[in-house]
């Protein structure tokens, strides 16, 4: 297949931006994916299993991502960001920031001696963002075990040679030598015809004022879902066992609460669609891990709407006996001495107000989608932080022609409409570029 | 339609009536269906886990919404919140359940009352303005059948309004005004307790002086809410009247006489102190409403103005009667007087059993009725 025809930016390399750039490179497109982050992946990759079958979310994923990694015609810009897009015509002009991995791609082979050997890993350490802070990397490491490349880099705010100009332990022990000090930033300028954005969505911050009643970051057995995710993953921080923060015990009694920051005019007015099977499919995954724990489910409403929910639903009170109580608590008290938490709510089904003692609280955070600056720019993001589309029936089309989103970007949604949105998207680009481009933007590099 | 309520509850049905959400709306719950019915508000409320009453505000809000108008009217709960607004401070929908509580009391108010005229009072657009008026008119009318001879050479109040003449008026006012209250009282027993089966009498008598006496004296409840500074002024506000209320009722004999103001005089002293604390606390909460500084003072709905306006008038016109009265202007002081009886009379006769004012019946027996149906219920001994 020639790539003759023209090139399409994909920006984000979740689910759905890398969705996208499968399809578009099967159609016979240049493809460019530029990832943030040092591998792509997404939200997903930090996702132990998805709902409603409990199938491994690594075991969907990763194919896809080595699938589209060795696409010859897609490249890939990883820990790389756009910083400004400008319509002329046929043709977007995209500036491209990379940022240094001090590593040469080139050479890395992954093998992870220098993570292993990095002194920064025991002290200072740095917080390791794909566990979602729980846990320490070294200053060189790669991003998670099944990343996408799989390369080594180097953060250089944790890195004491290039903090303090001590220790060059990974340079003297890199089989490759492909330790390059000297990388610099750089900025890289492409032309292309289209563009599909995916670059998802961020979590409510759970410490916003209006949130505090639930004490995150004050009481320690208080986490985010993505948090308690991390807990349940065999790649997690305590390697798949559940220990709670506090004391490291195994928690007897789980709380989930539901809507946390979603449907709160304060936050977000809108429901972030997949906290309630979310919650539900953490349920289950905690009862599998150790059966005698005791799961509580405080939501307001259980919205199963996809195909397989409501199943799941079910399976979860029937087969699974998780408890599921409607209302939403709005008083949580610590107990001193056992950092085990007191929930108060209202069970508005029976009337009552109630008490209970759990051992953690897991707190499902609505989403904001998560718009990139260069967007803002192009007026594409409405005051609520919310993409605009061309028309409210068609989701994907921005006001500007070959400009395209999909995935949580566009709206709330769980994995199987972001990569079904993210097909759309390419179909859109590549249906846009076939009618409208006269001079395919192709440059070979 | 009491037959068909009781019918309906023979045979277990609920009798619904839609409209319930339009009258709320009108008395202030402008925001109630918004509410979607999470539960955050009754946690939040420092008396959540107190006994015996339904989980409130949602249950109550719920109510509204279904329509059940006899389940509200039978409910107390709405005078057992005393309007702290941490339920508004952390409702995620804005539904502003505490505003939804005011307006409940407001509801039940003219539910209570049988006249029809604290309708008056809290519905139609003007009409409540226009009872002002006609009862603002009365001692005018009064005033001029049968004022005594004014004297200008110097000030004679009670020449000008014979002592006897006022007193007869006051008792006559306080008797109708405690004899509506009190009515008003067995109706709301009658919707939410309805009999004192199972219950002694001597029992109920000994809940009643454990009760009424401390909550009406101390509004004990105030204390609970998190603006503990709206408890002092409360207090402020209460105790200037209950001095007023000694110097004007039953020693009104000592205090309307033609004898020159004296400042160091008990009387004098209690005087002083009644409008200082009507005045301060009036001021206080007035400014509040204006500004909106806390959420009990967020909405304030026309009975809420008209109750405090009222008040700061009363008190001004009373302060400078008694100025004018030491200063020697006989006709200015015979004015302001004729001006405060005025001002009193629809302040007194339309407040206390049909609107705002008649919440300090109905907050000590709530709580003394809440106790009562406890009893009944089992739920203490």
């Amino acid at each position: 297949m020639s790539v003759e025809q023209g090139s399409v930016l994909v920006v984000g390399g979740g689910i759905a931006g890398i969705q996208a750039s499968i399809d578009l490179s099967d159609m016979g497109f240049k493809v460019y994916m530029v990832e943030k982050k040092p591998s792509i992946g997404g939200r997903m990759a930090q996702l132990d299993k998805t709902f409603p079958t409990l199938d491994c979310a690594s075991c969907i994923l990763t194919p896809k991502m080595a699938d589209v990694a060795r696409k010859p015609n897609v490249e890939l810009l990883t820990n790389a960001e756009v910083i400004d897009v400008v319509p002329t015509g046929d043709v977007f002009k995209v500036t491209i920031k990379k940022y240094p991995t001090y590593v040469d791609w080139t050479k890395c082979v992954g093998c992870g001696i220098c993570v292993e050997k990095c002194p920064a890993r025991v002290k200072p350490g740095a917080p390791d963002e794909f566990n979602e802070g729980m846990g320490t990397r070294g200053a060189i490491y790669i991003y998670f075990p099944q990343s996408v490349p799989r390369k080594a880099l180097i953060d250089p705010t944790a890195c004491m040679y290039l903090t303090k100009k001590i220790c060059r332990a990974c340079e003297k022990l890199c089989p490759t030598k492909a330790i390059n000090w000297d990388e610099k930033e750089e900025i890289i300028e492409l032309n292309t015809n289209a563009i599909i954005v995916a670059t998802g969505y961020k979590f409510v911050n759970p410490k916003h004022p209006a949130l505090s009643l639930y004490g995150y970051g004050v009481y320690k057995n208080v986490y985010t879902n993505l948090e308690f995710e991390r807990l349940l993953d065999s790649r997690g921080p305590t390697g798949g066992v559940l220990l709670r923060r506090s004391d490291k015990k195994h928690p007897r009694r789980i709380v989930f609460i539901q809507c946390v920051g979603s449907r709160d005019v304060r936050i977000n007015p809108y429901c972030s669609a997949y906290c309630c099977m979310g919650s539900i499919k953490q349920a289950v995954l905690a009862k599998e891990h150790e059966p005698e724990v005791d799961v509580t489910i405080l939501y307001i409403d259980i919205r199963a709407f996809g195909k397989g929910f409501q199943e799941f639903y079910e399976r979860a009170k029937t087969e699974f006996n998780i408890r599921f109580v409607r209302g939403k608590p709005s008083k949580i008290i610590e107990v001193p001495d056992t950092k085990n938490l007191i929930v108060v709510y209202e069970d508005t089904v029976r009337r009552t107000v109630e008490r209970m003692e759990a051992d953690m609280i897991v707190l499902a955070l609505g989403i904001i989608p998560n718009p990139p600056p260069f967007l803002e720019k192009l007026g594409l993001v409405e005051p609520s932080g919310k993409v605009r589309v061309k028309n409210p029936s068609d989701p994907i089309e921005t006001p500007i022609e070959g400009i395209y989103v999909a995935g949580m970007l566009a709206g709330p949604k769980d994995i199987p409409d972001s990569i079904a949105q993210a097909s759309a998207a390419a179909m859109k680009a590549a249906e846009y570029i076939k009618r409208k481009v006269k001079v395919p933007a192709v440059v070979v590099r | 339609m009491q037959q068909t309520i009781r019918r309906a509850q023979t045979q277990r049905v609920l009798i619904v009536k839609p409209h319930l959400m339009s009258i709320l709306k009108q008395l202030g719950a402008t925001n109630i269906s918004r509410c979607f019915d999470c539960g955050t508000c009754t946690v939040s409320c420092p008396f959540s886990e107190e006994m015996g009453s339904t989980p409130y505000p949602r249950t109550a809000i719920k109510y509204v919404k279904l329509g059940l108008e006899d389940k509200l009217v039978s409910s107390l709960e709405p005078w057992l919140c005393y309007y702290c607004g941490d339920c508004s401070n952390t409702c995620p929908k804005n539904a502003e359940p505490a505003e939804i509580m005011m307006a409940l009391r407001r509801y039940l108010t003219t539910r209570y009352d049988f006249t029809g005229i604290s309708r008056i009072m809290y519905f139609g657009r003007w009409r409540w303005l226009l009872a002002i008026i006609v009862v603002a008119s009365l001692p005018l009318l009064l005033a001029w059948l049968l004022k005594g001879p004014v004297v200008t050479e110097r000030v004679e109040l009670a020449t000008f309004a014979p002592y006897i003449l006022v007193e007869i008026a006051g008792l006559t006012v306080f008797i109708v005004l405690a004899t509506l209250l009190l009515i008003n009282i067995y109706r709301m027993y009658k919707f939410t307790v309805g009999s004192l089966s199972g219950i002694s009498l001597s029992r109920a008598l000994i809940e009643f002086l454990k009760i009424v006496p401390l909550h009406f004296f101390t509004q004990l409840r105030l204390s609970k809410c998190s603006f503990k500074r709206y408890w002092y002024i409360h207090l402020l506000i209460f105790i200037g009247y209950g001095f007023s209320f000694i110097l004007f009722v039953p020693l009104l004999r000592f205090t309307l006489t033609n004898e020159p103001f004296l400042f160091v005089h008990p009387l004098s002293t209690l005087g002083i102190l009644s409008t200082i604390f009507l005045l301060i606390g009036g001021t206080y909460v007035l400014i509040g409403r204006l500004l909106k500084t806390q959420p009990i003072w967020k909405y304030s709905h026309h009975t809420d103005m008209m109750f405090v306006i009222l008040l700061i008038l009363v008190t001004l016109t009373g302060i400078l009667t008694g100025i004018f009265r030491t200063l020697g202007y006989p006709i200015l002081t015979y004015a302001l007087f004729t001006i405060h009886l005025s001002l009193a009379a629809p302040f007194l006769i339309l407040e206390v059993p049909f609107a705002k004012w008649a919440h300090l019946a109905y907050r000590p027996f709530a709580l003394y009725f809440h106790r009562l149906r406890m009893l009944k219920e089992g739920l203490m001994t």
